[in-house]
């Protein structure tokens, strides 16, 4: 729709000054400075000293780093890789033409994104309790010769996070998938339908194209969001937990910018994570320009 | 033939809710959890996961269940509680309000607007959604320590107050649902530029200011590391750094913490049930489209 | 006229959906309501504390101090978390956010105090005061060590905290063992070894002799000062990789596995570990001070039945006491009034009849030395079994080891802890258990840690100029 021209010249601006200002000052300003952050080792915003590039090299080799970055990376892949089918299949489920009571599943589903990281972190810091959280007294009914303490949260943390990150996330992308599944055109459909289609058939060849972009748009958001994995082990484990297992990049940044007071190491940490998901959004890009 | 398609009909009918039965039940169980654990006394607590069991009622001991968490909670001084729930609605919604505003605006002028830097800055706005927040985590801090904005409310909201997402999706509902003649017919009614912003195209993507501002409202509700980071005189912190905080690091009063989380959770909940509709399709609205 | 006035509402009432108006009351209902409930000023000096007990005692003298002074100079107490006083400390150092004008601090919160360049550490330097007034003197010097940082001390100390070993002496008495017969650890695990018995015929023993575990890595820092060991030495350089060290390691971790184990996991302040220590499965434990006041009222079953006894030393004619745990009370450098927080610092510190409180409520010593001699310490505890538990304390308390302010300790005892760990899983994999059969690795294991550890300490731009 063209865009139009009879305005006085000052409209735009106008409107787009104060999102501009706030904008300018809050996120492109600290975004170059990050980049000088970066090359400094700080003990606090007052204390600075210029170190070059030697937050990078020591960065590099930097174990801890390395441990946050395989978990993150482990987390975030297992996560999408898990969730996006279930939320596409749960969406579809409740695509079926004639359900009773979609609108309440509906709520129901997504509820757990309302309400919040610490929420979600409390109840799972209960529920995965070793000796008498609930998840263990379930698995205790249905798996015989269950141990009797199962250490969740200090053994298993990896699995516990996405278990948590599972339940909190799949109704939210599931919203997305109904959506994109009720514009699926019937016509082409009942096309497939006279062309003998099976269902499988049919899944593959008309529905997973046509969501195809909002499939591709919400595993990149998902991809990223889960990259910057922080609250919820930090307050589940009330840290990086035993032997760091449940230590993620966004929290080393946080531990070494906020706890020890170096915002220049937590700035390099920072770029890092940036490049990543640069990275995994170019990919993205050069993914759906070959469709 | 017709029988047996009703009968797989009715089958696969069954399946499909029994299914949705169990995925539904995996969800609320927490939230059931949740709401048993804050009404459970402290001895009560580990005898059994929902409702203590015993020789009530309904096999339930209803003695084991208090009201004393919520009572304690906002009555014992130290814990500062009601303030810290007064706290959260003000930064919510006040920073809801502010950020709709702005992105609307935005939205609007990139939208329906066409000056030399229209396309520069849409691109620019596009290009920030793929910075990570934690990035700006540090260097943020230190703008707003500079700022002498550290400790405040101001340090809070301010920097959160343009929305790129928001800009983004406002910008689309308003290519979609604001036609061009109705604004030129206005303007040659003589309808001022900013009159005609309130009066005639808000109304227009009312879903999208609904779903928007209910976005931001609950991320700003659930926020936790910035109040954490920026705030530090405890009367400021808004609820989710107040129930963290009654998480000791020896021994946690669970009752206090999951009653604490109850009325964290709750008010959320209300909104969401008014709001439902609205968020719903502003959110796919903004979406679905390329 | 009424009619344009009602599609004005209207109009006006479409811009947002009803929920949209909600937010919009809630704001200004929120606003108005903060508007008028400011936040109280607090007249006078705030004073951070983070333990319930000392909120308690310090409260009555704190009223003392109040009556007698002017507003600006009365003392206010906050108790906060301990983690929440540390973040709240070091965001005010930093970041200039708002600071108490008294805080009493852990060693893990005052480390990080010390992370960057001396002339940064947010205490006031109390050195030259300290001698001036005669105060340093007065007290158990080895309680000024985590609070020293490149030789200038930061705060007033709270203790000493030496260590004894609690035993059971209803056991150990009624099976014929004079406790005074044991001067070592190789003489505590051979004398003691016949009380481990298997009591329900199940083919593991039921009873073990020593609390200690891998799981608690402080546990074996302190057996490694005990020693003459330590993670870092007095100038805070890194010293984990030491023969010392190695041999305490390696013998700590011949106590805890394989088939000749004399110790279990019964952790403090955990009901399963409290069940353990009431039922006699473990027989001793490390006994800090601070930790005699917890068992008196968490275990008030034992009472009668546990005696102390100074540690085994690591060889004949050794240390036989180490030290754990410490807190002490800090003065932000940015305080208006130093001259009354300090004037209140020495009040409540220096107080006799604050140390007798403590001591009665919490088993804990002062770190005055002029109040040792006073009768309070010679009261017979009924709990210890008529035992005088105050003295047998302070009998120790010249020998303490020192204890680091370094701001990598706790990175270097988790790093050791892992390499306890990992060295466990050694032992269990070559079936080797013994001491010497344990050395080398262990000696692999804390090369490792060490360098891991040093890795992180060279980032450290600030100290390492200061070490230059």
């Amino acid at each position: 729709m063209p865009a139009s021209t009879s305005h006085p010249r000052w409209a735009p601006y106008v409107f787009m000054a104060p999102f501009l200002l706030i904008f300018c000052t809050f996120m492109i300003y600290p975004l170059v400075q990050s980049i000088v952050l970066a090359m400094q080792q700080t003990f606090g915003p007052k204390t600075t000293v210029f170190v070059g590039l030697k937050n990078f090299r020591d960065l590099l080799g930097d174990r801890f780093f390395w441990i946050a970055l395989r978990n993150t990376f482990v987390f975030a892949i297992a996560s999408v890789a898990i969730q996006l089918p279930l939320s596409l299949g749960l969406a579809m489920v409740l695509n079926r033409p004639g359900l009773k009571g979609r609108a309440l599943f509906r709520l129901i589903f997504f509820s757990p994104s309302l309400v919040g990281i610490v929420f979600v972190a409390m109840m799972f810091a209960l529920m995965f309790h070793e000796r008498d959280g609930l998840v263990n007294a379930v698995l205790r009914t249905l798996i015989p010769h269950f141990p009797p303490e199962f250490p969740w949260l200090q053994l298993y943390v990896m699995p516990a996070l996405i278990l948590a990150g599972l339940w909190m996330s799949v109704g939210f992308n599931m919203i997305y998938f109904l959506a994109a599944l009720q514009s699926v055109s019937p016509e082409t459909l009942e096309a497939a339908d006279v062309d003998g289609a099976n269902r499988w058939q049919k899944f593959r060849h008309v529905i997973l194209p046509s969501i195809a972009p909002v499939a591709g748009f919400v595993t990149l958001f998902s991809l990223i969001g889960s990259f910057q994995l922080f609250e919820l082990p930090f307050i589940l484990l009330n840290g990086p937990g035993p032997e760091n297992r449940g230590l993620t990049v966004v929290m080393y940044l946080y531990q070494y910018g906020f706890e020890t007071g170096d915002l220049g190491y937590a700035s390099a940490i920072g770029w890092t994570l940036a490049l990543i998901l640069v990275g995994f959004a170019v990919l993205q890009r050069l993914a759906n320009r070959e469709q | 033939m017709a029988v047996e398609n009703r009968m797989s009909a009715r089958l696969t009918n069954g399946l499909t809710y029994a299914l949705l039965l169990l995925a539904a039940a995996i969800t609320l169980i927490p939230f059931f959890y949740l709401v048993s654990s804050a009404l459970k006394t402290k001895d009560a607590f580990f005898s059994s996961h929902f409702l203590p069991r015993g020789d009530g009622w309904l096999g339930i001991d209803w003695t084991g269940l208090t009201l004393e968490h919520f009572y304690v909670l906002f009555t014992e001084p130290s814990l500062g509680f009601a303030r810290a729930v007064i706290n959260s609605v003000f930064y919510a919604s006040v920073f809801s309000i502010l950020a709709t505003l702005c992105a609307a605006m935005g939205g609007y002028a990139l939208a329906k607007f066409e000056f030399r830097s229209n396309k520069p800055l849409t691109a620019l706005v596009l290009a920030s959604l793929i910075i990570p927040a934690p990035l700006l985590l540090a260097p943020g801090y230190q703008l707003i320590y500079r700022l002498g904005l550290l400790d405040s409310f101001t340090g809070l909201i301010l920097p959160g107050v343009a929305p790129a997402f928001g800009v983004f999706l406002f910008r689309q509902a308003m290519l979609n649902s604001v036609p061009l003649d109705l604004m030129e017919a206005a303007r040659i009614d003589g309808c001022g530029e900013i009159r005609m912003f309130f009066t005639l195209i808000v109304p227009l993507v009312r879903p999208m200011m609904g779903a928007f501002l209910l976005i931001t409202f609950l991320g700003a509700w659930n926020n936790f590391i910035h109040p954490q980071i920026i705030l530090q005189t405890p009367e400021k912190f808004p609820l989710a750094v107040a129930i963290a905080q009654l998480k000791g690091l020896y021994s946690t009063d669970y009752g206090l913490l999951m009653a604490g989380t109850v009325v964290s959770i709750a008010p959320v909940m209300c909104l969401f049930l008014l709001l439902q509709k609205d968020f719903i399709a502003g959110l796919t609205s903004g979406a679905v489209k390329e | 006229m009424r009619g344009r006035f009602q599609r004005r509402c209207q109009d006006c009432f479409d811009l947002l959906s009803p929920g949209g108006w909600i937010i919009c009351i809630l704001a200004v209902a929120a606003s108005l309501v903060l508007l008028f409930w400011p936040i109280p000023k607090k007249e006078g000096l705030v004073f951070w504390i983070f333990s319930q007990t000392h909120q308690r005692l310090y409260d009555p003298m704190t009223d003392v101090w109040n009556r007698a002074q002017p507003q600006e100079d009365r003392i206010h107490l906050l108790l906060l978390s301990g983690s929440a006083l540390q973040r709240r400390l070091l965001s005010g150092f930093l970041s200039g956010t708002p600071l108490p004008s008294l805080v009493e601090a852990y060693a893990l919160i005052v480390a990080q105090v010390f992370k960057g360049p001396l002339e940064d550490v947010g205490f006031a330097d109390l050195t030259d005061v300290l001698h001036q007034e005669g105060i340093y003197e007065q007290i158990n010097t080895p309680s000024f060590a985590p609070w020293t940082s490149r030789g200038r001390i930061f705060g007033l100390p709270h203790d000493v905290h030496p260590v004894l070993l609690a035993y059971r002496s209803d056991i150990v008495e009624a099976a014929g063992i004079d406790v005074s017969d044991i001067a070592t650890w190789d003489d505590f695990v051979r004398l003691l070894q016949p009380l481990m018995r298997d009591l329900d015929g199940d083919g593991y023993p039921d009873r073990y002799l020593l609390n200690v575990w891998e799981t608690n890595p402080e546990l074996i820092e302190i057996l490694m000062l005990q020693a003459g060991g330590a993670l870092f030495d007095a100038e805070e350089r890194l010293v984990m990789h030491s023969e010392i060290n190695a041999r305490v390691m390696a013998t700590f971790v011949s106590w805890t596995t394989g088939p000749n184990r004399i110790a279990v996991n019964a952790p403090e302040f955990d009901a399963a570990g409290n069940k353990m220590r009431l039922d006699g499965t473990v027989l001793c434990s490390l006994m800090p001070d601070w930790l005699t006041g917890t068992w008196r009222q968490d275990l008030p079953q034992l009472a009668g039945k546990v005696k102390l006894m100074p540690l085994p030393a690591w060889e004949k004619g050794g240390r036989r006491t180490t030290v754990m745990g410490g807190t002490m009370l800090g003065i932000p450098k940015q305080v208006s009034d130093f001259a009354t927080a300090w004037r209140y610092a020495k009040y409540l510190y220096l107080s006799k009849e604050l140390a007798r409180a403590l001591f009665r409520t919490t088993g804990i010593i002062s770190p005055l030395k002029q109040n040792w001699p006073d009768p309070v310490y010679d009261e017979p505890s009924a709990y210890f079994s008529g035992q005088r538990n105050g003295r047998l304390y302070i009998a120790a308390a010249p020998d303490v080891p020192l204890r680091t302010s370094s701001p990598y300790n706790v990175l270097a005892r988790v790093k050791m802890g892992d390499g306890a760990l990992a060295l466990k899983a050694y032992a269990k994999k070559t079936g080797q258990y013994t001491v010497e059969e344990l050395l080398p690795e262990a000696r692999r294991q804390l090369a490792q840690a060490e360098s891991l550890v040093r890795q992180q300490m060279q980032r450290n731009v600030f100290l390492a100029r200061e070490h230059d």
